[in-house]
């Protein structure tokens, strides 16, 4: 296990991404100590730009943007990860089953699959969304869970049928393993890095769809998250008086969640397919190996 | 062709998913989907429209499998009744007038987020580890994860509030007449550029990605190989014999994608004020404009499904091996 830590660690992209999620994931736990105000208090005159006192200023109603901005992490990290399950939860075991049984269940899911994939799910989400009615955070958790499994599922499912055809699990297979064993030691441990990626992905998607809908105004506005602040920000024309501090703090905060998480996914595409690593590490990487050859050269080399 | 034959099919039944979705959501919401519906709308609509719209919506009570066909008929008949907050327009006329501006956004940015990503993902891949390499692939994986949402307000305030470079919103100049006119055309690419670039700009992260892992597969085949060692110019190796295999990934995330670009479209428009399907739906989901709402969801997906199979016809085209089989 050590081992994989130390893979890990030696991917760059890997230690920055795993640095920025981790850096949330503190923010979004110590919001009742960094933060002074509630988030929905008033602290001052409106659309004040930052200052001492409001580091990144005020919003129309006088609220004050860093605090409602560190409190929005807890809901979008909450959010993407609760949707990310759900998604890859699903998205696994249809793969998986699919792929494994193969025959006519492979048909039904398969098909279920290829359909969710063709039906243009922004749009479908905005619709349910506006049926259930200022969606609450959680809500709108679910809403993405149980809609964009079929990515997840339809790679999963390659990647078993792939698999499948391996000697490891035929041979596991005549010495005649039960499913759930064939199924949770032979295929998963294989399928981690696909599911891995599927899950990141599915976080990044959701924080930056839960964010969207909550702009176009589908959220319930007493939220606080960084799609209902670009919400207010908009519908009280910030952007137009020139009030960028109130856009540009939630908005540079989705960006670099996001590019800290699809880092990690680049990691993860990295060290599980080692061609696409860039000349650096591999260089490093020869660099290393050949000043261990020289050691060893010098450990047997007769005394001179 | 029996490949784009069982496409087709495929797409049909996708179409009638589709539809059959489209009939359940209001049914299996909670509330009553007319009150929903007529809430906003009460004092502006006669009785009579309303009638009209109970009528080609098959909202009539009635057991669900009458209210199924009728639903069923305006679909095929592509009679799909009054818009409610457009009211005396038809949902086909509201949908005709905006579809042309969403196809116009939507497609120039793929294809330039395409073509843009693809090249540079091509020169990355062949000078793996290089400067341009070292430069550009973090930066595409970066853009990659910035929601369409962002990119746009913030292109809205730095080139439209801050330096007024370009125009802040709509699709052309209000004081010109629609026509073909060089002035009028002129003042469609004007607006066009802001939405059309920013849009575009989100997607030519994943592009560039995939295509440089997909072409560095391909650097280490043998034919690639082959093809150096007999001396052809590298010009030749890289586009006609690496690239144009490893295009076959890219143009599979393409036709995935396309569902991506009308939601970024979507958004894009709201925040341009572009008078497209996306902000259309919007107007029409806070005025809770039922049937343009469904109306919508029906062009979407099958604009969805017609960019797809235009995909699959390309996919016949670069992969000779369809074309047999």
């Amino acid at each position: 296990m050590s081992g994989s830590f130390e893979v890990i660690f030696r991917n760059k992209k890997a230690v920055v991404g795993l640095a920025i999620v981790l850096a949330y994931v503190a923010i979004a736990v110590a919001a009742p100590w960094i933060t002074e105000h509630a988030p929905m208090q008033r602290v001052g005159r409106p659309h004040q730009p930052p200052s001492m006192d409001q580091l990144l200023g005020t919003t129309r109603m006088g609220r004050d943007v860093f605090t409602q901005l560190i409190w929005g992490t807890r809901t979008s990290l909450f959010v993407g990860f609760l949707a990310g399950l759900i998604v890859t939860v699903i998205g696994v075991a249809l793969g998986i089953t699919a792929g494994y049984l193969g025959g006519w269940v492979d048909e039904v899911i398969n098909f279920f699959t290829n359909i969710a994939l063709v039906i243009p799910q922004l749009p479908l989400l905005l619709v349910i969304a506006a049926f259930v009615g200022q969606a609450s955070p959680m809500v709108i958790a679910l809403i993405i869970g149980l809609t964009s499994w079929a990515w997840g599922a339809r790679v999963t499912r390659a990647q078993t049928m792939s698999l499948r055809r391996r000697e490891f699990i035929e041979a596991s297979e005549l010495a005649g393993e039960p499913t759930w064993r064939m199924i949770a030691v032979e295929l998963l441990p294989n399928l981690l890095s696909i599911i891995g990626f599927n899950f990141i992905g599915s976080v990044i998607y959701t924080i930056i769809t839960e964010a969207t809908l909550e702009f176009l105004g589908l959220g319930d506005p007493n939220a606080v998250s960084w799609g209902t602040m670009l919400y207010n920000a908009q519908t009280s024309s910030a952007i137009m008086i020139g009030a960028w501090w109130e856009v540009a703090a939630p908005a540079s905060f989705i960006a670099v969640i996001g590019i800290g998480l699809s880092l990690i996914n680049f990691a993860i595409d990295e060290i599980s397919n080692p061609r696409l690593r860039t000349l650096g590490t591999v260089a490093k990487a020869a660099k290393a190996q050949r000043a261990i050859d020289r050691a060893r050269v010098d450990a047997t080399a007769p005394e001179a | 062709m029996p490949f784009v034959l069982r496409r087709i099919g495929f797409y049909i039944v996708a179409f009638c998913a589709a539809a059959v979705i489209n009939f359940l959501i209001p049914r299996l919401m909670p509330g009553d989907p007319i009150d929903f519906m007529f809430a906003k709308a009460e004092n502006t609509l006669p009785p009579e429209a309303r009638a009209a719209l109970l009528k080609t919506f098959g909202f009539a009570v009635g057991p669900l499998h009458e209210q199924f066909l009728a639903y069923l008929r305006s679909v095929f008949t592509w009679d799909l009744g009054y818009s409610v907050k457009f009211y005396p327009l038809t949902v086909s006329q509201v949908l005709g007038y905006a579809l042309p501006w969403t196809v116009f956004l939507a497609g120039t940015s793929a294809i330039l987020a395409f073509s843009v990503g693809s090249i540079t993902g091509i020169l990355a891949a062949w000078r793996r580890g290089g400067a341009f390499d070292s430069v550009a692939s973090p930066l595409a994986l970066a853009v990659q994860a910035i929601p369409a949402v962002v990119v746009a307000l913030a292109a809205l305030f730095v080139f439209g509030v801050a330096l007024k470079w370009l125009p802040t919103g709509y699709a052309f100049d209000p004081k010109l007449d629609p026509g073909w006119s060089p002035q009028f055309i002129g003042s469609v690419a004007h607006s066009a550029i802001m939405p059309v670039v920013s849009l575009a700009f989100v997607h030519i992260g994943g592009y560039l990605v995939t295509m440089r892992n997909n072409m560095i597969g391909q650097l280490g085949e043998d034919h690639v190989v082959m093809g150096l060692a007999k001396g052809l110019s590298d010009r030749r190796v890289r586009y006609n014999y690496a690239a144009r295999n490893a295009l076959l990934p890219s143009v599979t995330a393409f036709a995935l994608t396309i569902g991506s670009v009308m939601g970024g479209s979507l958004v894009t428009e709201v925040v341009f004020n572009y008078p497209g399907l996306g902000r259309t739906l919007y107007v029409a989901i806070v005025a809770r404009d039922y049937p343009l709402i469904q109306g919508q969801l029906l062009v979407m997906t099958l604009a969805m499904l017609t960019a797809n199979l235009a995909v699959d016809l390309a996919y016949v085209f670069l992969d000779p091996r369809l074309r047999r089989a």
